[in-house]
């Protein structure tokens, strides 16, 4: 099969919008500038201007950038785990164990240095419970997986609301501002570039693994997968994606939901093609939206969440809409 | 070269049914099993045993002499492949795709699939008429054209052993001769194994050469399908009263009614 045009220009597509992109997202914001000093206050880092561009602005859209990329492979791995193309990063419990977790801290008055960490042992924490739980006695299926998960997420969710319920005034912010998403105060370490990249790796190398997978669990298993052990490593690989993008931004919804199924209306789903596009474009998108959260009501800042959900809603349907005509 | 797949002393049941037991078969190269049997009985079930996608309670099933519980799936998959008796799909992939996905186990790691491999695929879709369909989406295809589609990968996956679980399934009477007639082909005349759960017992007699009955309680039975397909073998299996009446080419059977 030929690739189609837009098969073969996405992903060059996808890199120069991103640089075009990342340029007009540092060049907008409180201090505004021209492209002239833009160019300067890149060259020079010690400047004033260098410094909102190098200290400021670069790490929030890298930050951005990581975790749209995060969360957009997620969602696809999720959704061959669980054959399920309505699957996301969160449905398994992950997000919830975060939250859990920062929320508890939150209201203990844990100081926000921590909270990226608190999260992340908070996702760590659910996704071995749910490993642990779902792997039990007896032969393994996604099903199980699937509802140990979904389960766990809604025992998460429970004392969410509990802490919601009994939380002060003051902190009732910073809980909402966490749980919708928020790229306020965020910061993408090195190593979440790291496993991004590994992460990314072993998957595109799995790629004609997943495609079978797509199918069927029994048909991934006729065509030689062991697929036991195939899923498991999706479940971990996937977990730990999400974990680590909701340690940086809290849980944002819809990326990981959307932009796994526009993509595909793009290229297709071989994963072979998918993955590429859906972490590049999962990247951009989260850029976009961070762009736009802090720029529409400034000086005032949106929550991304909102903006993905903005954003997302009115184009999943769209989408769905397409997809019955055709 | 010879092949074989044997059972050595098979136990296999699901829940509280018990489908066979001390099954001892020898299917050689060359032939084309028809499983027959009533519903619930455990034909799906003993041909997943036979892929090894679940394991027998006692004996084993080998392949070449191999236990193929014992062999690596990648292995065995070059080997064996089994039309499953529902194909579901739920992502949108193209239908040349997903015909290619039979070529999966014989590619290494990253490699991608060469023109021979297209062209494998696309003479596949030919032979089950999808050669129109290839890229159209699988989730838009009707029951019969998602169950030659199946077919196709199969025939993709160029295994010398293949299992059936009711091919002939969603297809009309064109189409199940066609498949029949290329199971046969693949089996009988080229020294493959076919071997096929199967509700019409006139497709067996027409195109296997050998039956297994399954007669419920772990009972079987197994041979030619001349000595097998009898009026009394039939009724015995089905519980229900069978005719049998010459027809062009041979025996055809047919339930007796009370109008």
């Amino acid at each position: 099969m030929m690739p189609t045009a837009i098969q073969r220009l996405l992903i060059p597509m996808l890199l120069v919008t991103t640089a075009i992109v990342i340029l007009i997202a540092t060049l907008l914001g409180s201090v505004p500038m021209s492209m002239h000093e833009w160019w300067l206050a890149i060259s020079n880092p010690a400047a004033e201007q260098g410094e909102v561009i190098w200290r400021l602005r670069l790490p929030r859209v890298a930050a951005a950038w990581a975790v749209g990329a995060l969360l957009s492979l997620s969602g696809c791995l999720m959704q061959v785990l669980l054959r399920n193309p309505l699957a996301d990063p969160y449905i398994l419990g992950v997000s919830g164990g975060a939250a859990f977790a920062t929320l508890l801290g939150m209201s203990l008055g844990v100081t926000a240095a921590f909270i990226p960490a608190l999260a992340l042992l908070g996702s760590l924490f659910s996704i071995l419970l749910v490993f642990g739980l779902a792997r039990g006695e007896g032969p393994w299926s996604s099903t199980r997986l699937l509802l140990t998960g979904v389960v766990t997420a809604s025992g998460w969710a429970a004392l969410i609301s509990l802490i919601l319920a009994l939380g002060s005034d003051s902190s009732l912010r910073g809980m909402l501002f966490w749980l919708i998403g928020d790229l306020g105060y965020a910061k993408a370490p090195v190593w979440s570039f790291l496993i991004l990249a590994l992460a990314f790796g072993l998957c595109l190398a799995l790629a004609r693994s997943l495609n079978v997978l797509a199918i069927g669990e029994s048909t991934a298993r006729l065509l030689g997968e062991s697929t036991e052990k195939l899923l498991w490593l999706l479940y971990l690989l996937a977990s730990v994606l999400t974990a680590t993008a909701v340690s940086i931004a809290g849980s944002i919804g819809f990326v990981g939901l959307i932009v796994p199924h526009l993509v595909r209306l793009m290229v297709g789903s071989d994963h072979r093609r998918l993955l590429p596009a859906a972490t590049l474009f999962g990247g951009l998108f989260l850029v976009v939206a961070d762009t736009l959260a802090r720029t529409l009501l400034a000086p005032r800042q949106l929550p991304v969440g909102v903006i993905t959900a903005l954003l997302g809603v009115p184009l999943f349907l769209l989408l769905l809409n397409r997809a019955k005509v055709k | 070269m010879t092949i074989t797949l044997a059972c050595r002393q098979l136990d296999v049941s699901i829940a509280s049914v018990q489908v066979v037991q001390q099954l001892e078969l020898e299917i050689h190269s060359g032939s084309f099993w028809a499983m027959l049997g009533p519903n619930g009985v455990g034909k799906t079930t003993l041909l997943n045993c036979l892929a090894g996608l679940r394991a027998a309670d006692h004996g084993e099933v080998k392949l070449r002499g191999r236990a193929i519980q014992s062999m690596p799936r990648r292995q065995l998959a070059r080997q064996l492949g089994m039309l499953q008796q529902h194909s579901a799909y739920v992502f949108d992939s193209s239908v040349l795709q997903t015909a290619l996905t039979g070529r999966h186990p014989h590619l290494g790691l990253l490699e991608r699939e060469g023109p021979a491999d297209f062209d494998l695929a696309r003479s596949a879709l030919n032979s089950v008429d999808l050669q129109d369909f290839e890229d159209r989406c699988v989730t838009t295809l009707s029951g019969g054209e998602a169950r030659r589609l199946a077919f196709a990968s199969l025939l993709v996956q160029q295994a010398s052993v293949m299992l059936l679980d009711e091919p002939s399934n969603h297809l009309d009477l064109k189409h199940q001769v066609q498949i029949m007639q290329m199971i046969r082909g693949l089996s009988v005349q080229q020294d493959g194994i076919a071997i096929a759960a199967l509700h019409d017992v006139n497709l067996a007699m027409s195109y296997c050469s050998h039956a297994l009955l399954l007669l419920g309680s772990g009972k079987w039975q197994a041979g030619p399908v001349g000595e097998m397909l009898t009026e009394a073998n039939l009724e015995r299996t089905f519980g229900c009263p069978v005719e049998a009446l010459q027809g062009k080419n041979g025996l055809r059977f047919y339930p007796l009614t009370n109008p």
